[in-house]
C-alpha cells in the first residue's frame, strides 16, 4: 500500500518535471517557427495583400519607449506594414543589430554610429541619394565613395555644460557663453566661480569614452575635413606633440583636471558620472564636460537652466575653434541591402514619415528630445542643452562632430586608458602623442 | 527491485528521469559549447561576414595577446583573495550562527539576502557606496583611506571589487557551512568535551576535518566564480581606472564584441575554461582524498 502510494507521488513528481522541462525546450522552436512562418507568409502573400514585416533597431537605449511608440503609430498609419522595434540597453556593450543579426534576422532599419557606418558595416547600407529628404537636410551621412548612406537621426553636440545660475550668480548678471573665447578668459571665470563661494567650480568626470573619444579628437576641428589628419596620422606623417592645437587641447584639460578647480582633483579617476552630473544639477558645481545627452543625469531642479561654453584651446580670441560648439549627426539610420525590396521600400516610408509625417516629427523632437537635422521639422526640444545646440546651429557656431572622424571603439578601448593616465600623471603628454601615432601607423 | 528488471527496462527507466534534464543540458550547454569550439577554428570579421576556415590562428593570436594574460593574472589574484575571504568569513559566520547565540534565525536570513540581489544592481549599489558615501563619512571624519573614492586607484579598485564580493557570497556559503556544522555528530563532541578537549582544538581537531565536504563544495563554488566574475567587474569599475581591473571575463567580452574579434574572443574563452575546468578539476580530487569518516 505504502509503496504504490510513493510510486504514484514519484510518477506525479517525473511527469511535472518532463512537462516542464518540455515547455521550456519548446518554446524556443516555437518562436522561430512563427517568425519563419512570417517571413514566409510576407514573401507568399506579398502580392495580394502587400504584408511586409520589418525590424527597426534603435541604439539610444533612452529612447527606447518613444521608439516603440513610434513603430506603433508608423504601423496605424500604414496597416500593411508590421514594425518590430528593437532597443539596445543603455549601457549594453553589445549592439542590438549584432545580436539580431547573430541569430539570424534581418534587420532592415538599423541605427547606427557614424564610425560604424564607415568600418564595420561598411558594405551594410543601400544608396539613398535619391531620397526626397536630402533636400530638406545637408547632414545626409555619406559613405566614402561621398554617397549618402545614411539618414541622419539626432544632431547631438558637446562641451562645457555649464548651470546658469551659478555661473551668473558669480559674473553678476547676464552671461553669454561664446565670450568665454581663451583658455585666460575661462580661468578667470572659473577663478570668479570660486571667488562666489563654489569651492569646486568643475566636476570633471572622466569615462573613457568622454576624455577620448569626445574631447581628445577636438583637434581634428583644425582643419575643415578632419579625416585628412586622420589619413596622416596612419601614414605615420603628423606630428601630435608638435601641433600647437592637440597641445593645446591638453593645455585645457590640465585646467580642468586640476586639483584647484576640480571637485575629483586630488584623484581624478574613478567612476564619477553620476555624482558630476548631480553636483552641476544640484549647483554644487559649475561645470563639467559632457553632451547634450547629459541633460537627464543633471537630475536639474525645475527651472534651472543650462548651456554650453566651447572649449578653448588657446589665448586667441578670433580662432574659430574657440568659438564654436562641437555638433553634427551622431545617430544615423541605414536600409539594409540584405532585406528584401518591399522591406527596402517599407523602410524608406519610415524614413519618410519621420521628417514629413507630423507624428513622425513629434516623435523625433517632441517625445524623444531629439535635435532634428532636419529644416522642414518645425518642433523645438525643451532640453535646455538640447536647444543650446539647436541655437548654435541656427547660429552656425558649431563645428563638425570630431569623433566622427574616428574608430570610436577603438578610441574608447585602446586610446582611452592612456588619456586616462595622462590624466593621473601616469603617462606624459609625449607618451600620450606616441601612444596616438602608434596605434594609426600599427592599423591600417 | 531495479536490477531485477532487463536492460531495455532500465534504461527506459534511467531516461525517464534523467531525459528531460539531458535534453535541456544538451540544447542549453553542450551545442553551444561545440559550435563556440568550432567558432574558434574560422576566420570571421564580422557576424555577416562568411567563415573561413583558419586553423590554430585564433589560439596563437589568443596566446600572443598581452593583455589577455594580464587580465588573467589579474584573476589569479582575485581568485586568491576572494577564496580566503569569503571561505573564512563566511565559515566564521557560519559557527556564530549555530552557537545558539540569540536571534540565529534572524541572522542567518540577514546574512544570505545580499546573494539574492542580483550582481549588476549591487555593483552600482557599491559603486555609490565607494563614490558618494565612504568619501563624505571619510571627509567628516577625517579618514585619510576614504576621504577620496576608491574606485579611482589601481589597488584600491581592486579591493573595492574583493570587498563586494565577500560581501555577496560569503552570505550563501556560511549557508552551506551551516548545513556542514549542525551534521557535525554531537556524540563525537561530546566525547571529546569529555576527554578534556577544549573549545579550539574542537573545533580544529573534531570539527573541521568533519566539515571537508563542506568545503570542498564552498572552495568550488567560489573558486569558479571568482574565475568567471563578470556583472559585478562591470558594474562596478568597468575595469577602469584605465583598465587595470578588467577581469578576464570582460576582456573576452570586450575582444569578441567591442573590438569585433569573435574568433579570437572565444578562443580565449576555451583558453579560460580548459584553465577553469583543470583548477577545479584538481581542487575536487584533492580536496575528497582528505575527507574522513566520522
Amino acid at each position: 500500500m505504502k509503496k504504490t502510494l510513493v510510486l504514484i507521488l514519484v510518477v506525479m513528481l517525473a511527469v511535472t518535471l518532463a512537462a516542464c522541462g518540455g515547455s521550456n525546450s519548446k518554446e524556443p522552436a516555437k518562436e522561430s517557427n512563427t517568425t519563419g512562418n512570417a517571413a514566409n507568409g510576407s514573401k507568399e502573400a506579398s502580392p495580394e495583400q502587400e504584408k511586409v514585416e520589418i525590424i527597426i533597431t534603435n541604439g539610444k537605449g533612452e529612447i527606447a519607449s518613444q521608439w516603440e511608440q513610434a513603430a506603433k503609430d508608423f504601423m496605424a498609419e500604414n496597416p500593411n506594414i508590421t514594425v518590430v522595434a528593437q532597443s539596445q540597453a543603455v549601457g549594453d556593450t553589445l549592439s542590438i543589430l549584432d545580436k539580431l543579426t547573430a541569430s539570424g534576422e534581418t534587420v532592415t532599419v538599423a541605427m547606427l554610429e557614424p564610425s560604424g557606418v564607415l568600418n564595420k558595416y561598411k558594405d551594410f547600407g543601400i544608396d539613398l541619394s535619391n531620397e526626397k529628404w536630402n533636400e530638406e537636410t545637408k547632414d545626409g551621412f555619406k559613405n566614402a565613395d561621398g554617397q549618402i548612406v545614411g539618414f541622419p537621426f539626432a544632431i547631438e553636440g558637446f562641451g562645457l555644460v555649464y548651470n546658469k545660475k551659478v555661473v551668473e550668480k558669480a559674473v553678476g548678471g547676464t552671461f553669454d557663453p561664446f565670450s568665454i573665447n581663451t583658455r585666460d578668459k575661462l580661468k578667470e571665470l572659473l577663478d570668479k566661480i570660486k571667488a562666489s563661494g563654489v569651492k569646486y567650480p568643475i566636476a570633471y568626470q572622466t569615462e573613457a569614452w568622454s576624455v577620448s573619444n569626445h574631447y581628445s579628437t577636438q583637434f581634428l576641428n583644425q582643419v575643415e575635413d578632419g579625416s585628412t589628419i586622420v589619413a596622416q596620422l596612419k601614414e605615420g606623417k603628423f606630428d601630435l606633440a608638435g601641433n600647437a592645437v592637440w597641445n593645446g587641447y591638453y593645455d585645457t584639460m590640465d585646467l580642468l583636471a586640476s586639483a584647484d578647480y576640480n571637485k575629483y582633483g586630488e584623484r581624478p579617476l574613478g567612476q564619477y558620472y553620476d555624482d558630476a552630473h548631480l553636483s552641476v544639477g544640484k549647483g554644487e558645481s559649475a561645470m563639467l564636460f559632457n553632451g547634450n545627452w547629459a541633460f537627464d543625469s543633471l537630475k536639474a531642479v525645475a527651472g534651472d537652466s543650462f548651456g554650453f561654453i566651447p572649449v578653448p584651446v588657446d589665448n586667441n580670441p578670433d580662432n574659430p575653434l574657440n568659438n564654436k560648439i562641437v555638433a553634427g549627426p551622431t545617430q544615423i539610420l541605414v536600409i539594409n541591402k540584405d532585406a528584401t525590396p518591399a522591406q527596402q521600400e517599407a523602410g524608406k516610408k519610415f524614413l519618410n514619415w519621420l521628417v514629413y509625417e507630423k507624428a513622425g516629427q513629434d516623435f523625433l523632437v517632441n517625445k524623444s528630445q531629439i535635435i532634428s537635422a532636419f529644416k522642414n521639422n518645425p518642433n523645438k526640444v525643451t532640453n535646455p542643452l538640447g536647444a543650446a545646440i539647436a541655437d548654435a546651429v541656427a547660429q552656425g557656431k558649431t563645428m563638425p562632430f570630431s569623433t566622427n572622424y574616428v574608430t570610436a571603439d577603438d578610441w574608447y578601448k585602446i586610446i582611452g586608458p592612456d588619456v586616462q593616465k595622462y590624466i593621473v600623471k601616469k603617462q606624459t603628454r609625449e607618451g600620450l602623442a606616441k601612444a596616438i601615432q602608434t596605434y594609426y601607423t600599427s592599423k591600417k | 527491485m531495479i536490477a531485477e528488471k532487463s536492460i531495455i527496462k532500465r534504461l527506459g527507466n534511467q531516461l525517464f528521469f534523467t531525459g528531460p534534464t539531458m535534453v535541456l543540458f544538451t540544447v542549453a550547454v553542450l551545442v553551444p559549447f561545440a559550435y563556440g569550439f568550432y567558432l574558434t577554428l574560422m576566420k570571421m570579421t564580422s557576424p555577416v561576414s562568411p567563415l573561413e576556415f583558419s586553423g590554430i590562428a585564433n589560439y596563437r593570436s589568443a596566446f600572443n595577446d598581452p593583455q589577455f594574460w594580464d587580465s588573467m593574472w589579474l584573476t589569479v589574484k582575485y581568485v586568491g583573495a576572494t577564496i580566503v575571504f569569503v571561505n573564512v568569513i563566511g565559515f566564521a559566520l557560519a559557527y556564530l550562527v549555530t552557537s545558539g547565540i540569540r536571534s540565529q534565525n534572524f541572522f542567518r536570513t540577514a546574512l544570505f539576502t545580499p546573494n539574492l540581489i542580483g550582481g549588476l544592481v549591487l555593483g552600482y549599489i557599491w559603486q555609490f557606496i565607494f563614490v558618494q558615501s565612504l568619501p563624505m563619512i571619510g571627509e567628516k571624519l577625517g579618514i585619510e583611506v576614504l576621504r577620496l573614492g576608491w574606485l579611482g586607484d589601481e589597488l584600491l579598485a581592486f579591493w573595492a571589487l574583493v570587498i563586494v564580493t565577500i560581501w555577496q557570497s560569503a552570505g550563501y556559503m556560511m549557508i552551506i557551512f551551516i548545513a556542514g556544522l549542525i551534521s557535525v555528530p554531537r556524540d563525537i563532541i561530546e566525547a571529546s568535551t569529555i576527554d578534556g578537549a577544549n573549545g579550539w582544538q574542537r573545533l580544529v581537531k573534531m570539527t573541521l576535518p568533519l566539515m571537508i565536504p563542506s568545503f570542498v563544495v564552498t572552495v568550488f563554488l567560489t573558486l569558479k566564480n571568482a574565475f568567471m566574475v563578470y556583472d559585478i567587474n562591470f558594474a562596478l569599475t568597468e575595469g577602469g581606472p584605465y583598465n587595470s581591473t578588467m577581469m578576464v571575463s570582460m576582456h573576452v567580452v570586450q575582444k569578441a564584441f567591442l573590438e569585433v574579434n569573435y574568433g579570437v574572443g572565444q578562443a580565449e574563452a576555451i583558453i579560460l575554461f580548459v584553465i577553469v575546468a583543470v583548477v577545479t578539476g584538481l581542487q575536487v580530487y584533492f580536496s575528497k582524498r582528505m575527507e574522513v569518516q566520522a
